[in-house]
């Protein structure tokens, strides 16, 4: 991995007595394109409020050399304004000033938005929204992208769409992308490494080929079919139920299926 | 027919002020969640400053903005206490801004005494189509329109108004772009202090003040600010507008009783007609 | 202890008043019988969730009830005994359309009720008008008549009594629980087969009731009524009494009405001190009711007596806990 962009160490989030996170180390490189998967309630929300600052941690690191800007879960739009709107607001913390809220590079970013710029964010599809989403974080010009929750709810086609821009923007502007996905078919196909999350903590981390071959992760998170490759037409989410009972069985196999995948913990 | 269109002037002036409040009222609400029972108070005591101002030989003009940024900095402090302490829910605010009204009465009486102030606006009469009517009326309308539209401009074309309106609009996408709510907070008292300055430095020279105006002003204000929901504030000029005239037709032909009546029936029937369209739960509870 | 509080409370009611000098009595008179409507307040505000500005419009009520059948002639218990009662019907036909309000909304609704009952009483002069209504008769059961402070110190003790011990029976009932559980959260409680309207309804209508008696005591004990008796101010105090000692509470109004009441007396003293301007106890009398307000609600939300409540159990936690 070349020099973290984001390093975390040690983090944990306490709600009211109950642990969120606890201990978690992550760290995403320059440039790369790191998954993190998880069941409902497994704390990836957590993480991502911790990230962008929005919750203080109760123990642990969090370092960010550079820009990150987040792509919150469910979107989050200011459905009364413009998309332009939208996309200026996104680049309110940057130091060039007016110039820095000029919003034409992100048209040239993501076309599909060109056509949207008078429409108010409220009245767009949820496939649109997500795109505003994206280039409202890209406005803050970030060296890291936190997309939580890329593909919920949104059609299969319209989050090919959305990798595709991803992937562009990660091989052409050199953005290091931290995806933290539900379907983690799709997190896995897209990503270079990923991490597990279970209950609070990292259970598994490794090349996401690997994970993706990984018998217990197959088991969990596919849906029990080992599929390298491929992920995208799944489209749909992969439900899991019982978080807690796969995170016992997955770090006892974490070591049977080799070197590449560690546990961590 | 020339009583009427003197009435209906009349009316505009005295609505003016009150939608000046409700929009104080909204600019708040919008953007905290708050509802400012002190905004009457921020007419106060700018009338109450301008008065000494005045009377001390400062020009008009002058005196006028000083009452003004009284109101504005009033308007900060009391931010500053209400939504301050991070975790304040906004009906523990708005018990706040409630205690702070009645502080206001008591530094009003210490400052300025309990008898009622008012001073000299634009003198005369003035005709309108054949109806004769206090020239300083005019003032007051002429005024408050051009606040208005540079409001309507502030909120939807310059980036530190729209970023008010993103916390309106949603208060975690603000904080995720980094916009740093608390502070947009104590902007909107800050503008709503001003707002509520504005309407009690205009108002006062057609009706003098004393320390408890505010409780006519703040009713009226709302009255007129939740017609539109407490967030739109162009329904809240209409409606104090509307408020006015209504008032100043009940006075003009009912011979001057009941014209409170007509703003709080209104606002009463307002918000029951609301809220029996949404629903008793849509609001949360406090 | 609950029991042994209200002893205490008990005791204190009715060994007080003989051992305070006259002048001292007409403040405890006044302190009872808002206390008494302050557990109204509080029962609304703790139980039921909601903020009324306007419950001294049943104050008034109750009082102008009691005086106008005492001044044609009514034998004046029929007349205290109907001050709640009209109180009562009157909070439940205004209840019925305003009770759908929620937070600020109630809250300027029940301003705006006391607002317009101030405003007709000013113009009604079948009531005395803007002058107000004179000649109420003391108060009298079957040619005993009370003349004296003590009498009324007694009268509205009272008063208080059986405000704190219907207040307590309706929080201890089925009722009480499930306007506590609608407290917190509406939809669950609606959900859970609560009949949330109906008994937010009848809390309000029983707030009234007891600010109609205690209003009632207050028209005989004065003998004079005007709508400037009943200021907005007034409501207002009654909120910041209930806050002050605790929302929710039985002792609560009681403590928060006293120590306010107490501390008004002492500020009043010190301000009408010779050298002391003229505007001196009004300006300190609005500041303590400002400030108690803001610092009870922004640092003691739950009040003196909780706060106190919690005091003494930490304590007694870390006496335990080190044995």
């Amino acid at each position: 991995m070349s020099r973290p962009v984001v390093e975390v160490t040690g983090l944990t989030v306490r709600y009211a007595g109950a642990t969120a996170l606890d201990g978690v180390d992550l760290a995403v490189g320059e440039g790369e394109l790191v998954a993190l998967i998880g069941a409902n309630g497994a704390g990836k929300s957590t993480l991502v409020k911790a990230l962008s600052g929005l919750l203080r941690p109760h123990a642990g690191t969090i370092t960010v050399r550079g820009r990150l800007a987040q792509v919150p879960e469910g979107r989050e739009m200011f459905g009364d304004l413009t998309v332009d709107d939208n996309l200026r607001l996104g680049g309110w913390r940057n130091p060039e000033g007016r110039r820095g809220r000029d919003t034409s590079p992100i048209y040239e970013l993501l076309p599909e938005l060109s056509d949207l710029r008078r429409r108010r964010a409220g009245s767009l599809s949820g496939g649109q929204q997500q795109m505003v989403a994206i280039g409202r974080a890209l406005m803050a010009r970030p060296d890291i992208l936190v997309v939580d929750e890329l593909s919920l709810g949104l059609a299969p086609l319209v989050v090919t769409t959305l990798v595709g821009h991803l992937r562009t923007l990660n091989t052409e502007r050199g953005l290091a992308v931290l995806l933290i996905e539900q379907n983690a078919r799709l997190a896995l196909d897209m990503c270079e490494r990923a991490y597990v999350l279970e209950t609070g903590r990292i259970a598994l981390h490794g090349a996401a080929k690997d994970l993706a071959r990984d018998p217990q992760v197959t088991a969990a998170y596919l849906g029990g079919h080992v599929e390298a490759g491929g992920g995208l037409e799944a489209g749909g989410h992969v439900e899991v139920g019982g978080g807690q009972e796969a995170g016992g069985r997955l770090e006892a196999g974490g070591h049977a299926s080799g070197g590449h995948v560690e546990a961590a913990t | 027919m020339s009583d009427l269109l003197g009435y209906i002037v009349t009316g505009l002036g005295i609505g003016a002020g009150f939608a000046l409040v409700a929009s104080g009222l909204v600019a708040i609400y919008r953007v905290t969640r708050v509802v400012n029972f002190a905004q009457g108070a921020f007419a106060v005591l700018a009338a109450m400053l301008t008065a000494s101002l005045l009377g001390s030989g400062v020009p008009h003009g002058v005196a006028e903005l000083g009452g003004v940024a009284l109101g504005a900095i009033t308007g900060l402090l009391v931010g500053v206490v209400a939504i301050g302490r991070p975790g304040t829910s906004p009906g523990t605010s708005l018990i706040v801004t409630l205690g702070l009204g009645v502080l206001a009465y008591a530094i009003e009486i210490l400052i300025w005494g309990d008898q009622p102030r008012s001073y000299p606006g634009v003198p005369g009469v003035a005709e309108v189509g054949g109806a004769r009517l206090q020239a300083h009326y005019l003032l007051i309308v002429a005024v408050t329109g051009p606040v208005f539209a540079v409001m309507a401009w502030f909120f939807a074309r310059t980036d530190l108004g729209k970023a008010l309106s993103a916390c309106a609009s949603n208060r975690y996408a603000a904080q995720v772009v980094g916009i740093d709510v608390r502070r947009m907070g104590l902007l909107a008292f800050a503008i709503g202090g001003a707002l509520g300055g504005l309407a009690g430095v205009l108002t006062t020279p057609v009706q003098q003040v004393t320390f408890d105006s505010d409780v006519a002003l703040i009713v009226n204000g709302f009255a007129a600010a939740v017609l539109g929901g407490l967030t739109r504030p162009g329904v809240a000029l209409a409606g104090g507008l509307l408020l006015g005239v209504a008032q100043t037709l009940v006075a003009g032909y009912g011979g001057g009783a009941y014209q409170v009546e007509v703003a709080l029936v209104l606002m009463l029937t307002v918000m029951i007609v609301q809220a029996a369209r949404t629903g008793p739960v849509a609001e949360t509870a406090r | 202890m609950k029991r042994l509080g209200f002893g205490v409370l008990a005791l204190l009611l009715v060994a007080l008043p003989p051992l305070l000098p006259e002048r001292h009595l007409a403040t405890f008179v006044l302190l009872t019988l808002a206390a008494a409507v302050t557990v109204g307040v509080s029962l609304l505000m703790g139980y039921a969730g909601q903020v009324s500005l306007g419950q001294a419009s049943f104050y008034a009520i109750g009082a102008y009830t009691a005086g106008l059948l005492a001044v044609h002639g009514t034998p004046p218990l029929l007349g205290l005994l109907a001050a709640p009662v009209i109180a009562a019907v009157a909070a439940v036909l205004l209840g019925a359309p305003l009770l759908r309000l929620r937070g600020h909304h109630l809250a300027f609704a029940t301003l705006a009720v006391q607002l317009i009952l101030l405003s007709l009483l000013a113009q009604a002069d079948w009531a005395g008008g803007a002058i107000g209504l004179q000649g109420i008769p003391r108060f009298s059961v079957g040619g005993f008549e009370l003349r004296n402070d003590l009498g009324y110190a007694y009268l509205s003790c009272g008063v208080l009594a059986i405000a704190l011990l219907v207040a307590r029976n309706v929080v201890a009932s089925r009722a009480g629980r499930g306007l506590r559980a609608a407290a917190t959260s509406e939809v669950a409680a609606a959900a859970s087969g609560v009949a949330v309207g109906g008994y937010r309804l009848a809390v309000f209508a029983l707030s009234a009731a007891f600010a109609g008696l205690a209003g009632g005591v207050y028209a005989f004990y004065l003998g004079y009524l005007a709508p400037g008796s009943f200021p907005v101010l007034l409501s207002i105090e009654y909120v910041v009494m209930a806050v002050v000692g605790g929302l929710g509470t039985i002792a609560g109004p009681v403590v928060g009405a006293t120590v306010i009441v107490l501390l008004v007396q002492v500020l009043n003293t010190l301000g009408t001190q010779p050298g002391m301007p003229d505007y001196a106890p009004t300006v300190l009398n609005y500041a303590v009711y400002a400030l108690l307000l803001v610092v009870c609600v922004l640092f003691l939300p739950k009040g003196l007596v909780p706060a106190l409540d919690r005091v003494r159990r930490g304590s007694l936690d870390k006496a335990r806990s080190i044995r």
